[in-house]
């Protein structure tokens, strides 16, 4: 018995597959998002179907999740990111107890107990200012690709201040910034480093440890150590963590079908 | 004509009345068709579901026929007087006198919401300088210049000192566009320091003795400025009949939440019931008749209950909800996501619990008056919340929530620009959640939601999952 967990995310598609009795994994991928959600997904869905050998009627139970869940033709259900990325992260890092989820257009914060079931959580999707794009805006700003920020951040002396609540007044700040010549590296730590300043006003005050990164956003490097940085707390990147929401709602597909 | 209870749309309901007119079903004055109310360009009505029982129909006509019945009341010769901030003492007071008519202004905050900003009360605001960085109250302000959505009342009372810094700006712009008001101060309530009287008050809360004198007096001259305006001694007798009528239009919305709370099946939606809870406030113009309506809704909600009748599911999410939302889709999207309604804190507890009839009736008003608990800490609205959810009044343990509890979640819902206290949201969910361990979900509900409905779905449904999978715990 094969389960499928799709994560219709703003920025990318995530597919996981699960053998529902040993619940290994099978097979996985991803795609860039676009406007046609629903053929995008079942092309990713059919592609690693053939690459793994295995027919659409074994696939007893899809579960989708993401911003685009309900666009997701093939979903048998749908359950939302908070719970598949609490699941997701669960696996991979048994004793966590905050995720930080940070993607293209929203950001999380997901406390859990000590049994890895949500105890609450909060959202930033109002403003571009906690997410990934922010960090779009600046890459193309600066005319550098987005996998470069991390390596620039890295080599920032004294991170610029960025101000603006809002991205696109900090786009304006960027600009000024650039032409009074501060470098480039320092800008995008600063950057990195008002991204972890929103997020952390999702916090509050301490966020109970171990806290676990996950999202698209974790995967730049430098943002790690900014949220540490902003919270003085130690931030574990989640294995893959692109791909926590699309594993937490295979796992869930497996549970429906136990 | 009763029904399998169900949500239906507004047109839905047209055909239903077309089928209760056949059957010879009596209508109050104010019935009629639901649709009627988008002509006078509420819009958003076609957005919302709504109970099917005649009842609900009532409750609705009667909410939406207020401005009419205001007219008719004063070509019937009686005067018209707008209290305004105050959540339930004024009103108490102004229908103590026989030829007096109260409302509450402050509703036209819906009206952005209803219309769908078609009436542009809120531009008018813009350009009067009381911009989108106020609260929706603001529409009162455009509603006053238009005259539009009620009548002009002959005198306006309002609250200030601990209210809304919000709501006093925008009343004292309209006290400076030539609408006097006649003001009265309501003091942060504040613990007794040692040495000082202490009076518990109704609902728990305790103030000192020199408050509740304070509040005393201010009450004492608005009483005389009613007597003045309706030429008519506001006597002690007369002032305990007003407050025995209150109360028991708090009785029946006591009983009608208990009922539709605890039920094992929901009886009756949260739209229906937040429309309900807010009779207490002002009681639509027409306190004779809210009583009218409420019993109305309790017999529809005690028939359902005995038939074993309801909607939503029965293992639905059971949620107490903190403040009134501003856009009345989103207690359909609730029950759409999963949730119930349990509890609530609409921002005006204190006019749901009775005034005491055993205290000389100023008394008993002014300690009503700081009871509100807009006028305290958020800490004592977190007080009361969380003692709220503790004492559920006999839950039927099938849907009990863990540990006794009446609500399995909370979520606290801000009103854009309210500024009650900036950060109230949190202070009460850290409360609430320190001392019940429940999942808290704080939520922003402007007057129109359509843009980030998905956003709003998407936190209730996860507060629904969190909910159901803390249950197989």
């Amino acid at each position: 018995m094969i389960c499928a967990g799709i994560d219709a995310g703003s920025r990318t598609i995530k597919i996981v597959l699960m053998d529902a009795r040993s619940l290994g994994v099978i097979a996985k991928g991803l795609t860039d998002q676009g406007v046609a959600q629903d053929k995008l997904t079942l092309e990713l869905f059919e592609r690693l179907l053939k690459d793994s050998d295995i027919r659409k009627k074994d696939v007893r139970r899809i579960v989708a999740t993401g911003y685009g869940r309900n666009a997701v033709s093939i979903a048998d259900t749908t359950i939302t990111e908070i719970t598949c990325h609490a699941v997701g992260v669960s696996r991979l890092v048994p004793d966590a107890m905050t995720i930080i989820d940070i993607g293209g257009e929203d950001s999380k914060l997901i406390r859990l107990d000590k049994s890895g079931k949500v105890r609450d959580f909060a959202m930033n999707d109002r403003c571009a200012a906690g997410t990934g794009r922010f960090l779009e805006v600046v890459a193309r700003r600066l005319g550098i690709g987005i996998e470069q920020l991390g390596r620039m951040a890295a080599k920032s002396r004294n991170p610029a201040a960025i101000s603006s609540m809002c991205v696109v007044f900090a786009e304006t700040e960027i600009i000024g910034l650039l032409a009074a010549g501060t470098p480039a590296e320092d800008i995008v730590a600063g950057v990195q480093a008002a991204i972890a300043a929103r997020v952390m006003s999702m916090i509050g005050r301490k966020a109970d440890l171990p806290i676990v990164f996950t999202g698209g956003v974790a995967m730049i490097s430098g943002m790690d150590r900014a949220l540490e940085s902003a919270l003085g707390q130690e931030v574990t990147v989640a294995p893959e963590p692109q791909m926590t929401g699309a594993l937490g709602a295979v796992i869930l597909a497996c549970n429906q079908l136990a | 004509m009763r029904d399998i209870p169900r949500q239906i749309t507004l047109r839905q309901w047209d055909q239903r009345y077309e089928q209760m007119q056949k059957a010879g079903i009596a209508q109050p004055s104010y019935g009629g068709l639901l649709s009627r109310h988008i002509e006078d360009g509420d819009t958003r009505l076609l957005k919302l579901r709504y109970d099917n029982s005649a009842a609900a129909l009532r409750l609705w006509n009667f909410l939406l026929t207020e401005e009419d019945r205001l007219r008719e009341a004063r070509d019937r010769g009686k005067k018209i007087v707008g209290t305004m901030k105050d959540l339930g003492t004024v009103p108490v007071m102004a229908y103590s006198l026989d030829n007096v008519v109260a409302f509450y202004p402050d509703g036209a905050w819906w009206t952005p919401c209803v219309m769908e900003l078609n009436a542009g009360l809120l531009s008018i605001a813009d350009s009067l300088g009381i911009d989108e960085s106020f609260c929706p109250v603001r529409a009162m302000l455009g509603a006053f210049v238009t005259g539009s959505r009620f009548p002009i009342p002959e005198l306006l009372i309002c609250s200030v000192g601990a209210t809304c810094d919000d709501f006093s700006a925008i009343a004292q712009r309209l006290d400076g566009l030539g609408y006097p008001i006649l003001w009265w101060e309501i003091p942060h309530r504040r613990e007794p320091e040692p040495g000082e009287e202490s009076v518990k008050l109704p609902g728990g809360f305790s103030a000192p003795r020199c408050q509740v004198e304070f509040v005393k007096a201010e009450l004492q001259r608005v009483r005389k400025a009613l007597e003045e305006f309706a030429g008519q001694h506001l006597s002690e007798e007369k002032l305990s009949a007003g407050i025995r009528k209150a109360n028991q239009v708090r009785r029946l919305l006591a009983e009608l939440r208990r009922l539709v709370f605890t039920a094992r099946l929901c009886p009756m939606p949260a739209l229906e019931m937040l429309i309900a809870e807010m009779l207490a406030i002002h009681f639509c113009s027409d306190r004779d008749e809210t009583i009218a309506v409420l019993k109305e809704l309790l017999d529809e909600v005690k028939e359902r209950i005995k038939e074993g009748t309801g909607l939503l599911r029965d293992d639905a999410a059971r949620i107490f909800w903190v403040n009134p939302v501003a856009d009345l889709q989103v207690m359909n999207l609730l029950e759409d996501c999963g949730g119930r309604i349990c509890g609530t804190e609409y921002m005006f507890t204190h006019a749901l619990d009775e005034i005491p009839e055993n205290l000389p009736a100023m008394e008993a008003l002014a300690q009503m008056a700081l009871a509100d608990p807009m006028v305290g800490s958020s800490a004592d609205r977190a007080s009361r919340i969380c003692a709220e959810i503790r004492s559920p009044p006999r839950l039927p343990t099938r849907v009990g929530a863990a540990g006794g509890l009446c609500a399995e979640a909370v979520v606290i819902s801000r009103i854009p620009g309210a500024s009650h206290c900036a950060l109230e949201g949190q202070v009460i969910g850290e409360i609430v959640q320190a001392e019940l361990d429940v999942p808290v979900l704080e939520i922003e509900v402007p007057s129109l939601t359509d843009s980030i409905a998905q956003a709003l779905r998407t936190r209730l449904e996860a507060l629904v999952e969190a909910v159901r999978e803390r249950r197989k715990k």
